[in-house]
């Protein structure tokens, strides 16, 4: 694994661990975790995309399979806390 | 040069496995995790979704959260809780239960959940109109969970709740447990009000406590179509139960299918032009493992 690659992990630890953190702070208000989730699902997206992106192969299939993993991800978690 | 007859059932059996194992040859993932699969799933999920709000608005109390809940046991475990953080008991107050049984049967009524009705009325008006006159009062709501102690625990890990459940401002307690239709789902609302009567004097005696406890019982709500007493809530469909399962089952179907796309894929040198799927087992499992972690049997307020 390269540092860039390192490094463009550790930034989507971090990001993810912060919604995490702020997730399970909220634990007590249902609608800000679904806030919460979908804001994660968007910097996950923008993650996956951007780092594709910046090593070069980016593509729409790829762009799309990050888009999908981060819609069905969100569904999955709004429909837990919603219902 | 040659080539390799493969048996057509060994050709059948890897046609199956590769809806598991991701491709050597064509360089693909597993048709599971495929762009199509991921969209199937995604539809699956919203039809759930649609088919959990639908129903209750079409056919109401089909759907709703098994309960089975009782005043003794929310009393002792607020009790027990008072008393292992050096507090005095409570004593269970007639007036307070009753205020407590208007304002669930209120939230049914009017169809809402909240300390303050759609007409403005607050928990104070429930308590006055009991002709409790007070000096502190407090209210804990609850609803959806199966049952006293999942209630009481959720209202001592919830900072604003456990505020109410451990003040010595209070001597008084007052509990309503009522099923009914809300929202189109069967449930089981849970009131719990606090007091100080003004007057000290007038603290419930112990024998009084004790008449109420052995004659506690849920209610109905009088705008359930069988209005008799039911000790527990039993909806043909539990959403609680129903959504987390599926839910979880789909993450980790997923997590199953990715984890297996990394073992086979270097096992086999398959270099795959896809996204990362070590950043998508780390997305859901840190989604998943949150929602573990939070996931509530019921909802406060």
């Amino acid at each position: 694994m390269s540092d860039k690659h390192a490094l463009h992990y550790l930034l989507l630890l971090l990001g993810l661990s912060i919604f995490g953190f702020f997730f399970v702070y909220f634990r007590y208000d249902q609608m800000i975790q679904i806030m919460i989730s979908a804001l994660a699902s968007i910097f996950y997206v923008g993650w996956g995309i951007t780092h594709h992106a910046l090593e070069g192969r980016l593509t729409k299939l790829i762009a799309f399979e990050y888009i999908l993993f981060g819609s069905l991800t969100f569904l999955l978690v709004f429909t837990v806390l919603y219902l | 040069m040659p080539s390799k007859i493969t048996h057509p059932k060994t050709h059948k059996k890897y046609q199956f496995l590769y809806h598991f194992l991701p491709h050597q040859q064509n360089k693909t993932r597993a048709r599971l995790l495929s762009h199509g699969a991921l969209l199937t799933y995604l539809a699956m999920v919203a039809i759930m979704l649609g088919f959990f709000l639908l129903v209750p608005k079409l056919f109401p109390g089909v759907l709703g959260y098994a309960s089975s809940i009782n005043i003794k046991d929310l009393f002792n475990g607020t009790n027990k809780i008072r008393v292992q953080n050096n507090l005095s008991e409570l004593r269970l107050n007639s007036e307070l239960s009753k205020a407590a049984q208007e304002k669930a049967k209120d939230m049914f009524k009017y169809n809402y959940w909240a300390h303050v009705s759609p007409t403005g009325t607050e928990p104070w008006d429930f308590i006055l109109a009991q002709n409790y006159d007070y000096m502190y009062a407090g209210e804990n709501l609850a609803k959806n969970f199966n049952d006293s102690k999942g209630v009481v625990d959720a209202w001592y890990r919830s900072p604003s709740h456990r505020e109410n459940l451990l003040s010595p401002n209070y001597d008084e307690v007052g509990y309503a447990a009522v099923n009914g239709v809300l929202d189109g789902y069967e449930t089981t609302l849970v009131v719990q009000l606090f007091g100080r009567p003004r007057n000290l004097a007038q603290i419930a005696t112990v024998q009084e406590q004790d008449n109420l406890l052995n004659n506690s019982q849920i209610s109905r709500s009088a705008l359930a179509r069988n209005p008799a007493t039911v000790p527990a809530v039993l909806p043909a469909l539990d959403v609680s139960l129903a959504t987390n399962t599926l839910s979880f089952a789909i993450g980790g179907f997923l997590i199953f299918l990715l984890i297996l796309d990394i073992w086979y894929s270097r096992k086999k040198g398959i270099l795959k032009f896809t996204g990362h799927t070590f950043a998508h087992i780390t997305f859901l499992v840190l989604v998943l493992l949150g929602l573990w972690i939070t996931l509530s049997p019921g909802r406060l307020i």
